[in-house]
């Protein structure tokens, strides 16, 4: 039986296809853009197009993240926060804790044996210290995305970031520039105010619980995942694709289901 | 068998917001020569307003529409609730305001205390002292010799005077209005509740500016429709709907979001702990003591609001009320830069999840519409690990449509 799962986030948008006997079909990652609703649709249609499978075929879909509500063809909407617990469940039966850093939101939250949501923090309303607030920074630093994390781990010296505002700490970084400290310091300082800003959300939750998983876009970036490593002190592990994991556990869900 | 349905209050205000009757009502009551008293919070000594046949009159503070002016003179970073009751006052639009004769305010917060200096012109004001220690044994003293102030203030202003007996007399009004209002709460402690928040809020609105005679009396007649209700199985929301208890700050107009984001995810709201919520209604006045302002006085003391410390007298009242309603889990609502509730909220959680055992979602907000998503998130969630069969249960349904 074939189910799908889409999770359409404030960035990128995931669409992932599950086979009961064969496990992941396929899946596609896709940048929002301004219309979530074709890009969903655009996400689906795509990740049918290599086993070529029709929309049909699929038995249940079950839609995620911040534009949920936008999948016409999903049977049903279920948030992120339930769905990233059923992904990462799948994938390490033995993780407790996730740290979730998306686009705009950060999730810390802890599951049970079962994959089941035991209780969630998420970030106040502002995107400080998510996956946006790195794409400012690295704007600012005019440096590609995909590299700041490994130019971060060539870092000297401690270079401390206050603020987490993505405004006030886009200025930050200006004048720090200004003052000649080196790119590969200042991308660490970010990284470290991420991971500081993180450990706020775990220590809320009564502190981590092994096994510790990252997933969301943010976790592909080494030096934020290194950064978190050395505050807790215990290795993050973290799937091969991250991105998807919410769409995985959405699947799942349909799975359930269908 | 069709379930029965009609509105409690059937009039021209039907499904219009509650604060439209209650303008209507306070317009009638001064038409017919009473004076009305402007009023910010539940520590206001309704009964000797009372007593000089004035009518009490809430202050609009719940709408975001004026706080972009409010902001002009206030800092950003403060209270919505503070900063609409500016803005409605600057900008003339508060029609309470408007109607009111005087203005009563309590020094419940630093930002409200500060607020009032700055509507000092626009009417007569006078700020209560409330003691933030509410178990001092010279706090009851305090808070009598207070409300003696505000008698006097009033008598002054209206050129009236009142009596210990009438006092008395709308003591045993207040009275009997909490104990018709905690009949109508106890249809709502029917799983599935019959009767909805909008609903109660129509009542919360009117018993403001009405007497507590006139309110039993509505209520009565209000009493017969829910009972008729239940007999013939009509039910708030869905059937398997998980239920949900608010507390926090006092919520009202564009803050109601919380409650419209709670029934889209799939709740219920069984309870509503604050202030515009069942506070006002959680004990009765001591009658007959021949001292009724220090009756009034013990009683308004005991309103568990977070300015008070230490305030034990919450946690015991949510306890009341998880055992009375029996919410599947809690949300506290926090108004941006409301310290007391927002540093109290820790205690709270920690108390709903340890004693009781149940799910706990604190949400900080304001009156704007800008996290309405991240708090359907929020909520969505508390909702799906409340009862993971839930959404199976609803995915099996829209399969069988």
């Amino acid at each position: 039986m074939l189910v799908a799962g889409i999770d359409i986030g404030s960035i990128t948008t995931e669409a992932l296809l599950f086979d009961n006997d064969k496990g992941i079909v396929g899946y596609t990652i896709l940048q929002t853009g301004s219309d979530s609703k074709k890009t969903a649709e655009m996400a689906l249609e795509k990740v049918l197009a290599f086993p070529s499978k029709q929309i049909s075929d699929i038995s249940y879909i079950v839609a995620t993240g911040c534009g949920r509500k936008r999948a016409n063809f999903a049977q049903q909407a279920i948030t992120e926060i339930t769905c990233i617990a059923k992904g990462v469940n799948y994938l390490f039966p033995e993780a407790r804790t996730i740290i979730d850093i998306g686009g705009q939101d950060t999730k810390v939250i802890r599951v049970d044996e079962k994959g089941r949501v035991v209780e969630f923090e998420m970030n106040d309303k502002c995107a400080a210290g998510t996956g946006r607030f790195i794409e400012v920074m690295a704007k600012a630093l005019n440096v590609d995305l995909d590299k700041i994390g490994d130019i971060s781990l060539q870092h000297k010296k401690e270079v401390t970031i206050s603020s987490i505002c993505t405004v006030f700490a886009e200025s930050e970084v200006i004048s720090l520039v200004s003052e000649g400290e080196a790119l590969e310091d200042i991308l660490y300082g970010i990284h470290k105010a991420i991971s500081d800003r993180t450990m706020g959300l775990i220590t809320r939750l009564g502190g981590p619980q092994p096994e510790i998983i990252m997933a969301g876009g943010v976790a592909k970036n080494i030096g934020v995942v290194k950064a978190l490593e050395k505050a807790l002190n215990a290795q993050i592990k973290i799937y091969v694709e991250p991105q998807i994991v919410g769409a995985l556990g959405a699947a799942m869900l349909a799975l359930e289901k269908a | 068998m069709k379930s029965y349905f009609k509105p409690l209050i059937e009039d021209e205000f039907t499904g219009e917001p509650p604060s439209k009757r209650l303008i209507a009502h306070i317009q009638r009551e001064r038409v017919m020569g009473k004076g009305v008293v402007g009023i910010y919070c539940g520590y206001a000594p309704y009964e000797v307003i009372r007593s000089l046949d004035l009518v009490p009159a809430t202050l609009c503070a719940f709408s975001n529409k004026p706080i972009e002016e409010a902001e002009v003179i206030l800092p950003a970073n403060l209270c919505p609730l503070i900063k609409s009751s500016f803005g409605f006052i600057k900008t003339d639009t508060c029609p309470f305001f408007g109607l009111s004769d005087v203005v009563i305010g309590e020094t419940t917060c630093d930002g409200k205390k500060k607020m009032f200096e700055l509507i000092l012109d626009y009417k007569p004001i006078h700020v209560m002292d409330l003691p933030q220690l509410p178990d001092e044994p010279d706090a009851v003293d305090h808070w009598e010799n207070m409300i003696y102030k505000v008698k006097q203030f009033l008598e002054e202003k209206f050129h009236k005077t009142t009596t210990d007996e009438r006092i008395e007399e709308e003591i045993k009004n207040t009275n009997k209005e909490i104990k018709k209002m905690n009949e109508v709460f106890d249809y709502l402690a029917i799983d599935p509740p019959v009767v909805g928040w909008e609903e109660l809020y129509d009542l919360f609105f009117l018993s403001l500016g009405s007497s507590g005679d006139e309110m039993a009396r509505l209520i009565d007649e209000i009493l017969m429709k829910l009972e008729k209700r239940k007999q013939s199985g009509f039910y708030y929301g869905r059937e398997d709907a998980i239920r949900v208890m608010v507390t926090g700050c006092p919520i009202a107009g564009d803050a109601t979001k919380v409650f419209r984001i709670i029934e889209e995810s799939g709740g219920i709201i069984v309870a509503l702990e604050a202030c515009s919520g069942m506070k006002p209604y959680m004990s009765l006045i001591e009658e007959d003591t021949g001292n009724p302002i220090r009756a009034i006085a013990k009683h308004y003391l005991k309103i568990p609001c977070s300015c008070m410390t230490p305030n034990n007298r919450r946690l015991e009242w949510i306890d009341t009320l998880i055992e009375r309603f029996r919410p599947d889990a809690v949300v506290d609502v926090i108004l941006q830069a409301c310290h007391s509730y927002n540093i109290e909220s820790y205690k709270v959680g920690e108390h709903i999840r340890k004693k009781h055992g149940l799910p706990f979602l604190k949400i900080e907000t304001d009156y704007s519409q800008s996290d309405v998503g991240q708090i359907k998130t929020r909520m969505g969630a508390l909702l799906e690990l409340c009862d993971e069969g839930l959404i199976f249960k609803k995915a099996a349904r829209i399969k069988a449509m």
